[in-house]
């Protein structure tokens, strides 16, 4: 199991190395090398930590492993092909780990990482009328059974193209550099992680590698289904470039302008998972 | 109930009559999280929060008295409960009085914090999840009536819930603290203890993947 989870987080780490890059090219910068992050990570996991004297020390620290074992389990659902409802949970508990992150060290700058979290919590419902969407289709939730289904019926990605997209608006929302990425925007130093710093920032950075892993990996398997192992990678390695275009193109949205742009996309994909149920 | 390949396995069930307190892997992952929050917020303490002096480069940190965090510390670990209760409950109407309780402490967490914003926006919120209180009891009086149950075990892949049932249950959730009613919640993060605090988002986050899962499965 320890290699799967060390293996998700190294591939995590190299897809937000290539993000980066291929922002920067796009941007006609040469940008850094695309094992920057890891370094980053490694460099972080060795220096000095501590915890600050203003900081609730349960809450700052909890939350950093909260946040890896929420991927960890996510990547567990994966690999042994259970629930994706399980799977949905886990992604909108990632939602208390940015808010506890934000409000454990009593900055101002993390806590308005915080507060942009909460209202920023829209980027939930996309993933709630994709998982809805899936259900009326496929019969069943269980992994396993989509993948069936994908093998009899051809790519999900065709028969239930909105939830594609939704999957994909919930994906960009929680990537770096994106335009929905208001919780660590820049006029509020790094948002939520400000504090988080030393070891402590290096284990997050881990957790968000095995976090990027894991949604374009669902991505790839519940909407085109088992492809074996080689394909499935060059299928992460595609939809990870393809939302680096998308990051280099489109400036960061207001907070006011993210939760309307999620909402609007979730209330589509409602009315057309409301078509389906009635008329189709 | 576990033929329906929604929520995983089943890991635990104790029938009651007709109510069947279970555990499903889905339902066990999100108690197991539950308990982690509960600790949290019964031990931990709070932060000091750092204020900027305007008109200048300097800042201070806000003392808080641990005297003055007894009563959000027992409301949050009392917010933590009820949030274990709707998450384990196998009876719609146990579901919809464990997510009233939540809304409840939810006001009364922030309620404790002595600031005019804060205290407005627990005000907005209360009247907000009073509200809501309608949609929910309605949905259970009308699953009673239409089934002649409330129990989740009983109910599930029967398709006899009635869809404005299901539509009245997710609506008082979303009075509750989910979005988008959550935005009157928005100024209660300026109060101060971030274990208590951070147990109203939670509260509310389980609230909505319980229901997510209820409205699934009956």
């Amino acid at each position: 199991m320890i290699e799967y989870i060390i293996a998700a987080m190294f591939i995590g780490l190299l897809l937000h190395g290539i993000h980066r890059k291929v922002i920067a090219r796009i941007q006609g910068r040469p940008g850094p090398p695309i094992w920057q992050e890891l370094l980053h990570t490694l460099k972080f996991l060795a220096k000095e930590s501590w915890i600050p004297k203003t900081a609730s020390q349960g809450v700052y620290v909890a939350v950093v492993g909260i946040s890896i074992a929420i991927w960890t389990a996510a990547l567990m659902l994966l690999i042994t092909q259970e629930s994706l409802l399980l799977l949905f949970a886990l992604y909108v508990l990632h939602k208390i780990v940015e808010h506890g992150i934000g409000l454990a060290s009593g900055s101002p700058y993390s806590k308005f990482g915080a507060i942009r979290s909460v209202v920023s919590a829209a980027s939930e419902l996309p993933l709630l009328s994709s998982v809805a969407l899936i259900y009326l289709i496929t019969g069943s939730l269980m992994l396993r059974d989509i993948e069936t289904y994908q093998a009899i019926n051809g790519p999900l990605l065709f028969v239930a193209f909105p939830a594609a997209i939704a999957l994909y608006m919930v994906i960009l929302s929680k990537i770096h550099y994106g335009p929905f990425s208001i919780v660590e925007a820049k006029e509020i130093v790094s948002g939520y992680w400000t504090e988080h710093f030393g070891v402590w920032r290096g284990l997050m950075n881990a957790a968000f590698g095995l976090k990027t892993f894991v949604l374009l990996y669902t991505f790839v398997m519940v909407f085109i289904g088992p492809i074996g192992l080689p394909l499935t990678l060059l299928g992460i390695l595609i939809l990870m470039i393809s939302l680096s275009f998308v990051c280099a193109i489109t400036p960061m949205l207001s907070p006011y302008d993210t939760v309307t742009v999620q909402t609007i996309t979730t209330g589509l994909i409602a009315i057309y998972i409301i078509y389906l149920g009635v008329f189709a | 109930m576990f033929d329906q390949n929604i929520e995983g396995a089943e890991l635990f069930a104790l029938p009651f009559g007709d109510i069947v307190p279970f555990f499903s892997v889905y339902t066990a992952t999100l108690a197991a999280f539950v308990v982690v929050f509960i600790l949290i917020s019964a031990f931990d303490r709070p932060e000091r929060q750092l204020n900027i002096v305007f008109g200048g480069d300097a800042y201070y940190a806000k003392e808080i008295k641990e005297s003055d965090t007894r009563f959000s510390r027992f409301m949050a670990i009392a917010c933590g409960c009820a949030t274990l209760g709707a998450v384990v409950t196998g009876d719609v109407f146990n579901f919809t009085l464990f997510a009233v309780l939540v809304g409840i402490t939810n006001i009364a967490i922030v309620a404790s914090a002595g600031n005019r914003h804060v205290l407005n926006a627990a005000f907005q919120y209360g009247i907000v999840a009073m509200i809501a209180t309608v949609p929910l009891f309605g949905s259970a009086a009308i699953i009673l009536a239409t089934t002649g149950t409330l129990s989740i075990w009983t109910l599930a892949g029967m398709g006899a819930v009635p869809l404005l049932a299901k539509a009245l249950l997710i609506l008082g959730v979303m009075g509750e603290g989910i979005a988008p009613l959550y935005i009157g919640k928005a100024e209660i993060i300026r109060a101060q203890g971030a274990p208590f605090v951070l147990m109203i988002h939670f509260s509310s986050l389980l609230l909505f993947l319980r229901v997510t899962e209820i409205v699934l499965v009956i």
